[in-house]
Formats: C-alpha cells, structure tokens, sequence
C-alpha cells in the first residue's frame, strides 16, 4: 500500500509560530486527532501522527488512491482552529521510498534541530504506540515503524551520534564527568541564580551531585533557585566560605569585576583536605573568575567560550558521523522497499497458490471420508495433518522462489509471477488463505 | 617447535591483536573492537600461561632462570595486572600500552635468546637455590610488584595526558575517550597499594636466604639489591605523598613516571648475585 507522509517541521522552514498553530503535543489532542483521522479515512487506512516541538508529520498507508492535497486538508481540519492557510507553504509531502526514508531520519535524529539528538527516537516510538492503542495502525505501519525504530538503535549503537555535547550545560556536565567520574559526592555552588546557571546546574543535578548551593545577592531568588534544585540557599557575602567545600563552582553573576580571585582560590586550596580537583565554570560576561585562576595546580577553569568550543567540537564530530548515517539510512530505506515491494508481489500469488493446494486437499478429504467412513476421528486428524505436511513441504520450494521473483526489477518480476500464475494454473483473483477451507483443515492450520 | 615454543608463538600474535584493537578502539569507539581485543587479551594470557607451565614441565623448575624467561613472566603478569585492571575498573585505555609491551617483552626475550634447554646445565648451587620456594617466591613478588608499578606508570601518564587536555582546552574531543581523572588516579593508587607490599614481601624473601649465608659475597652492594631499595623507597615516598601529605595528583603521577626507569633498571641490570643460569 503506497505510503504518504505529509506535515511541516523546522527543516521545511517552518518557524515556531508556525510549527505551534499545527501541534497536537497534549495526549488529548493527540488522541483527538487520532479520532478524526479514523472517521475522515474511514477505517480504509493505517496512520501515525507525530508531533514534537520541531514538526508535525503525519504518516499515512493506504491502499486508496487519496492525494496529498486531501491528506493535507484532513490535516489541517484536525487542527480545527482558525485559518490555516498560511501553514500552506510550509507543508511537504514525500510518497513511497522518500517517506519511510524520511521516517528513518527523523528517527535517527539526523532531521533534528539539535542532530544526532536521541529524544527523538522515543518521540517516534510513543507516537506510533499511540496511535496503535487508537486502532489506526496495520501490518504497513507495523513493519515501517518497527524498521525505523530498529535503524534508529543501529545508527546510536554504531555511530554513537548522540554522543558529545548540545548545550553549555551539557558540556559543563561532560567536563566534569571527564575529571569526577560519577557526580556522587560532590558538591555545586552557584554564584548567580540567573537562567544560565540554573540549566547548567540542572544539568549537573542529572550527572549525580549530591548538594548544591546557591548563592545570590536577592537572597529570596536564591532560595527560590534553591529549592527548585532541591539544594541550599546561602548569603552571598559568605559564599568565600563554602568555596572548600565545592568541588564544582558555577559563576554566572552580573558583576563588572572578578569576584572569584586567585588568592582567593589559593587560599581555599590550602583549606581544602581533599585532594580532588576543583572545577570552576564562569558562564558569566564579563567573567566572574580571574583568568590566573586557570594556571592553578588542580583547578580547571571553564569560561563560556571553552564550553563554546567544546559543543563545536562535538558538533563537527557528529557532522562527519551523520555523513556515514545518512549513507547507511539509504542502504536501509532502499532494502525496506525492495522487502516491501517483493512482499506486495509476491502475497496475492501466495495466497492464490495455497488456497488452491487447500481446496484441492479439502475435497479430496471429502471423497475419501465417504469411502473410509470406518475410520475414527483420530485417523482423520493423522490424514489431515498429514495433508497439511505435503501442502507445507510442496509449497516450499515455489514460495521461495516466487518470493525471488518478486524482489527482482519490476518488469521482470511481474514477467516471472504471470508465468507462474500460468503454470500453476492460478486465476488473476487474489483469494484469501482461508477461503474455501473447511473447518476441520482450518483448525489443522491454526495448530500448524 | 615445542609445545611451550607454539603455545608463545599464539601468544605472541594474541597480545599484538589484543593491543591493535584496544588501540583501534580508542580511536574509533567500537564496542564490537573492544570486545575482540579483550578477548584477544584474555587468549593471550591463557596461551602465554599454557606456555609458562609446558615450560616449567619441560625443565622440571621454576622458569626464570635466563633473561627470556624473566621477560616472559614479566610480559605475564603484565597481561594479567591489565586484565583485572579492565575486568574491575573497565580501564581499557591501557589496553594498547600493557598488551603491546607484553607483546614487545616476549619478543624482546626470544630476541635475546638464553632459554636453557631441557637437560641442559645448571649449576648445583643454582639447582638448589631455585629448588627453593623462598626464591621462587622473590622472583615471582617482585616480577608481579613490576608489572603493578608498570601498569601504574600507564595511569600516571594517562591522567597527566588527560590534565594537560582539560587545562590547555587542545583536543577536548578525546575527552570522550578518555576515562575521569578520578578513576585513574585511583586505579594507579591501588596498583601501587598491591605493588608494594608485593616488592616487600619479594625483597624479604630475598633478604632470607642472604641472612642464612647463602648468596655470594657483595650481594649487599649488587647494583639489583640496591636499585630494589630505590624502587622500594621511591613508591613508598608516593605512598607517604598519597596518604599523608596529601599532594595533588599531578604531583604524585610525577613521582609514578619516575619510578617505571627505576622498576626497568632493576628488571634488565646484570648482576652476579642475582644469576641462575
């Protein structure tokens, strides 16, 4: 069944003005939209509807002729909310190999803004389990969603693109897991209680610190910081005091001068019993700590620009392993439709030949049961399993090889299934596997 | 070729194979490399043990008594020393430099030649001597401290690579390779912890048979007796700067780079009292 995904997201140049109008990001939404989708396809079609922060896409296989422009104004209605016309030219739409091309890089995080991020494979997977619980999804969404969801796991297994850091927070907590190993034990003290030191602090409190400090001159904002980190509010003026007992000092004040000096920090390492290095993050502009700190034995001092420097790094590092993911989702996509292609070839053939073999089995079971009727019921269920084992073992080998046909080129292959049809003596109908089976063959069937 | 001979042979070519991968590991990252080559590892040190003990079969004693056969146990516990290492504290980083000497060792001793054969020679008064578990005992304390302190040496180097890069801000992009400062500063203290009471109890157990008379004259003055107090004093200094006067670890990975030309010397110096064969 031909696959369409339509929608919009932050690589078709949609802004987030425009990404928001079109967000179903509350499961109720969701749900809702889910609902609607079912009612407007009729049940006549498998859909999955993504939504995140960065796009809207909504994945859709059907074996109905429906064009983009219909899918694209379900969509929009789904919204139900004001004129969405101005969406318009931010909505794309890619059939067939593009669009389960596509779904293997969004999964992989290779369409994300932040690229390489993981968040995103998740994302992928709750969408398709919801709208599963929703009743909207068959075996064509099935096998696309669990494909994309498998790639994903190879590209983060074996390209490791989500490694490095995506944020000054985050490169802080790399940083200091490169020189604590495990957070446990540790103790942040942030000088500043602006937004800057509260991601970064967040992002230490994930790297396992055991407390934190917060010291600010609103001393009400620092507890209010505090308490939102479960840590401690201290008075600015005594924040000297508690630099021994950090091991993790994050500096984001708006003061003109260093507050942080270099005696200062001589001093506290003299104080210090521990034999642990100290790290000193100053996201502060301009800087909060004496650039001479840095030169100190065992203290490693981080400004913004470093941290800067880092997520660059990781940035380029990550480019050059997407190059290989971007190669190695191509290879992937191309072989999901080739498998996909050869089964849509090669089922109603199948299905024709086995129902056949099946009818044949049926009545000849039927004459032989008037001629034998001595015989007992477990002789008839030995003859039909019987049966069934010669249908299997005789099927065999021209499944397989109908199966080759069927992932060859298309011409070809259609060339070869037509000859086969002819020499088995099959119509152009497809039947159903279960058509024309009697019971007793059907229950033998289900115990196969 | 003798079983000991093939059984060093495969050795040989499994440390040369574990130290590739770990090294191909580090640089790429592959989980797949690092499996491979701990593997590698773990069949080098089972072959090169196979051959050990063929070879202590064959000899009918204790094999160290030429250069070969020292370097061979050395390059043993080496593999071994790195082999806990990784199993306890996942230090894979020092996969390429402990395999590879390991590798370089055997190689070196088949280089130099010196194994006694089968039946060959050996003095009585040396026959006796490594009949002696108390001998035995020296050697393999010491060879094993060796391979503790060389191994300890790869920490120091590692974490001072590691300093450097987080002080200088150049190549931040191995930091991901690279494991904390903390642990490896750590795995270098405990090495040190195993290492030195293990040169202890080896230069006792050689002290033993000296007290009873039983070495040559000028034993005290063997350049190998004074440089195994060197080595004794300078880890017992990183010791005593570790846990009493509370150095940084910069400083004490000073002192551990120091001691590996020391803890060579002691390994490779000749010297009359300390000959078997």
């Amino acid at each position: 069944m031909p696959l369409t995904v339509v929608g919009l997201s932050h690589s078709t140049g949609a802004p987030v003005e425009m990404r928001e109008r079109l967000a179903f990001t509350s499961s109720g939404a969701l749900q809702r939209a889910l609902a609607y989708f079912k009612d407007a396809l009729r049940n006549e079609a498998e859909c999955v509807l993504i939504s995140t922060c960065n796009r809207t896409e909504w994945f859709v296989s059907s074996a109905l002729e429906i064009s983009s422009d219909s899918l694209i104004e379900i969509l929009l209605s789904a919204r139900g909310e004001g004129n969405l016309d101005d969406l318009r030219p931010y909505l794309n739409e890619r059939r067939g190999h593009k669009a389960a091309e596509h779904l293997f890089r969004v999964a992989s995080g290779l369409d994300s803004m932040i690229l390489g991020e993981t968040d995103v494979a998740r994302q992928v997977k709750e969408a398709y389990a919801t709208a599963t619980e929703a009743g909207l999804c068959g075996p064509n969404l099935n096998s696309l969603f669990h494909e994309a969801l498998r790639v994903a796991k190879r590209i983060r297994t074996e390209l490791d693109l989500g490694r490095g850091a995506f944020s000054v927070g985050h490169a802080a907590a790399d940083v200091a897991r490169n020189i604590f190993g495990a957070g446990s034990g540790r103790t942040v003290l942030l000088l500043g209680a602006g937004d800057m030191s509260e991601t970064t602090a967040r992002h230490l409190t994930s790297f396992g610190v055991s407390s934190i400090l917060v010291a600010n001159r609103t001393y009400d904002r620092a507890i209010q910081l505090a308490e939102s980190l479960n840590g401690r509010a201290i008075h600015y003026d005594r924040f000297p005091e508690f630099l021994a007992t950090a091991d993790i000092v994050i500096s984001s004040t708006s003061s003109p001068h260093p507050i942080v000096t270099r005696v200062m920090v001589e001093n506290v390492l003299k104080k210090r019993r521990r034999r642990d290095p100290l790290f000193l993050i100053d996201i502060a502009v301009p800087r909060d700590i004496e650039s001479s700190v840095g030169e100190l034995d065992d203290v490693y001092l981080y400004d913004i620009d470093d941290l800067q420097q880092l997520i660059e790094s990781d940035l380029a590092e990550r480019r050059r392993r997407a190059v290989h993911a971007e190669t190695m989702i191509h290879e992937e996509a191309r072989a999901y439709t080739a498998r996909q292609k050869s089964r849509e070839a090669a089922t109603p053939i199948l299905n024709s030949l086995r129902s056949k073999q099946r009818a044949i089995f049926a009545s000849e079971l039927t004459r032989l049961q008037k001629r034998l009727p001595h015989l007992s019921p477990e002789d008839w269920k030995a003859i039909e399993a019987f049966a069934t084992a010669v249908e299997n073992k005789t099927l065999h080998s021209p499944t397989v090889k109908i199966k080759e046909y069927a992932a060859g080129d298309a011409e070809d292959s259609a060339m070869k299934i037509a000859a086969a049809r002819e020499l088995f003596g099959l119509d152009n109908e497809e039947v159903k596997p279960s058509d024309e089976i009697p019971a007793s063959m059907q229950a033998i069937g289900e115990r196969q | 070729m003798t079983g000991s001979g093939l059984c060093l042979t495969l050795t040989v070519i499994l440390y040369l194979a574990g130290a590739a991968l770990l090294a191909a590991n580090l640089l790429l990252r592959r989980p797949l490399l690092l499996t491979i080559g701990r593997i590698a590892g773990i069949g080098g040190a089972l072959c090169h043990f196979a051959a050990i003990g063929l070879r202590c079969m064959e000899l009918h004693r204790a094999p160290f008594t030429s250069p070969a056969e020292s370097l061979s146990l050395l390059a043993w516990s080496l593999a071994i020393a790195f082999l806990i290492t990784e199993a306890f504290w996942k230090l894979s980083v020092a996969g390429p430099f402990a395999l590879g000497l390991s590798f370089l060792l055997v190689l070196l001793g088949a280089a130099l030649g010196g194994h006694h054969a089968p039946g060959a020679n050996v003095a009585d008064h040396h026959e006796e001597l490594l009949a002696s578990n108390v001998i035995s005992l020296h050697i393999t304390a010491i060879i094993a401290s060796i391979a503790a302190f060389v191994l300890a040496f790869c920490c120091a180097a590692f974490y001072l690579i590691e300093h450097r890069i987080l002080k200088s801000k150049n190549g931040l992009k191995w930091l991901d390779r690279l494991p904390s400062l903390r642990l490896i500063e750590s795995t270098a203290f405990t090495l040190v912890s195993i290492g030195f009471p293990l040169l202890t109890l080896g230069i006792l157990a050689g002290l033993t048979p000296a007290v009873r008379g039983g070495l040559p004259e000028g034993w005290l003055t063997d350049p190998k007796t004074l440089l195994a107090f060197m080595v004794w004093l300078i880890y017992g200094v990183y010791l005593i700067a570790r846990l009493v006067l509370n150095w940084t670890p910069v400083r004490t990975a000073g002192i551990l780079l120091a001691g590996l030309p020391l803890c060579l010397l002691l390994f490779l110096i000749p010297s009359n009292a300390h000959r078997f064969g």
